[in-house]
């Protein structure tokens, strides 16, 4: 991968933090559904990137993120493990002729279904992660399932629109 | 030797997602106990910087809104005023007057609040005053319209606020109407709502009844509006009520607080402390076992 390549990926990245931080943390609907969008920044990093990159990328997004919204370690948690288990998830879905070699992690590139079967799982993962632990009470069992669904909807939405803007 | 080498080499990703995870669970846990902890949350200073800037364009939007609540604020003021005019003509039924001091140990600081949530399920505020002010972790904030919360911990230009929408947040309370007490605390379902609970059921509560801090704390002053009475019902007990309040604070438009610090905080705990206060206690044991 040459310096030109990385470029646009690094900008990618930073701009999926900001994005987060500044607009999309904002966005709440009937204090259920929250907008956790910045997992796209490690989720559609390119293929190549290897699990130790994504691990410490993974890392650093999510403490990033947990700063601005004083949650101290929970974001970083579920990012890295997310992060961790994104090839995984990328071997499972393989498509039965395999994935051809020119394929980038895009929406079109990829297709709708295993767009969004990719996705939801791994934010499935995520939001729950997330919202147990800043829960940290079984009692609250229900209510965190309440918000972890209404979360993985709106947070796949606001990615897929997000994957319209992109040139291809 | 090698072979270890090379099973770290291995599996390095596998060895770092496992210390990372284990970081952050750490620093997710450990955080509730060092409240001076200011880096990795908003009162950092880049944080702060970051957040103020991108609320002030909230806070012209939210203008509107403040101006109602100081407009509010203003009306009861001059009433309470005008009150305390008239009562001042009419000598009291007890010969009790308080001290100047006593009577003046509340003192406001307004803050500006440059962060907030409400939909989490331990929600803060931060606002933009710290140790430089005066201000310091326990103090109570209040807003025009009611109360706020109390701080957690400072910086020394930030401070952060445990919301009164917080999980282990509670407080003591009372009826305005007839000086019921009893202690206010929130569910985590729904951010405008609170629930009132250790009010005997054979006390009288209705509806619109105005909930207010009790005299019986030394973080807020006494009757601060906490919320208004929606729903009475009584708990599967049958001892208590079960209240439901509207809190009085509009969190969604909050931009200006007060924060309460009291001038003799220092000296009422100094008070509780002193081992003569304690003595009853320990005199009354003896006396309990000889019949």
């Amino acid at each position: 991968m040459t310096l030109r390549n990385i470029i646009p990926e690094v900008l990618t990245f930073i701009f999926y933090l900001l994005l987060q931080v500044f607009f999309v943390r904002q966005l709440v609907f009937f204090d259920y559904a929250f907008c956790f969008s910045y997992v796209a920044a490690v989720l559609l990093l390119p293929f190549e990137t290897s699990r130790l990159q994504l691990v410490l990328l993974g890392f650093v997004a999510g403490l990033f993120v947990d700063i601005f919204y004083n949650t101290a370690g929970a974001n970083a948690a579920a990012t890295t493990l997310i992060a961790y288990l994104r090839p995984s998830i990328i071997t499972l879905l393989t498509p039965q002729r395999g994935y051809d070699e020119r394929q980038v992690l895009t929406l079109r590139s990829m297709g709708f279904g295993w767009f969004i079967s990719y996705l939801g799982i791994l934010t499935l993962i995520h939001h729950f992660v997330l919202f147990m632990l800043e829960a940290s009470d079984w009692g609250l069992f229900f209510q965190v399932i309440l918000k972890v669904l209404a979360s993985i909807i709106f947070t796949n939405t606001v990615i897929i629109i997000l994957q319209f803007f992109r040139k291809e | 030797m090698y072979r270890l080498f090379q099973f770290i080499s291995k599996q390095r990703a596998f060895i770092v997602f496992v210390l990372l995870e284990v970081l952050s669970l750490w620093m997710f846990y450990s955080y509730n106990n060092y409240p001076n902890a200011v880096f990795f949350n908003t009162t950092n200073y880049y944080a702060a910087k970051a957040l103020e800037t991108s609320n002030s364009i909230a806070v012209y939007y939210n203008l509107r809104n403040v101006n109602q609540d100081l407009a509010t604020e203003n009306k009861q003021l001059r009433e309470m005023v005008l009150k305390l005019q008239a009562q001042q003509l009419v000598q009291p039924k007890v010969n009790y007057k308080a001290d100047s001091i006593v009577a003046a140990r509340f003192q406001p600081i307004v803050a500006k609040v440059t962060e907030l949530t409400t939909n989490q399920f331990n929600n803060y505020i931060t606002i933009d005053k710290g140790t430089a002010d005066g201000l310091a972790p326990g103090m109570g904030v209040i807003s025009s319209t009611g109360v706020v919360g109390k701080i957690k911990s400072c910086s020394e230009h930030m401070s952060r606020v445990i919301s009164v929408l917080h999980s282990e947040y509670t407080m003591s309370a009372k009826i305005r109407r007839n000086n019921e007490i009893g202690s206010v605390k929130w569910d985590g379902k729904n951010p405008e709502l609170l629930e009132m609970t250790d009010v005997s059921r054979y006390k009288s509560v209705k509806q619109r009844d105005t909930i207010v801090t009790s005299d019986y704390n030394y973080v807020f002053p006494a009757d601060i509006a906490i919320g208004y009475v929606t729903k009475v019902g009584v708990k599967k007990d049958m001892t208590f009520h079960d209240i439901q309040l509207k809190v009085a604070t509009n969190f969604n438009t909050l931009s200006y607080v007060y924060v309460i610090k009291n001038r003799l905080e220092k000296e009422v705990k100094q008070l509780e402390e002193t081992p003569e206060n304690k003595t009853p206690q320990t005199s009354k044991a003896p006396q309990t076992t000889k019949p």
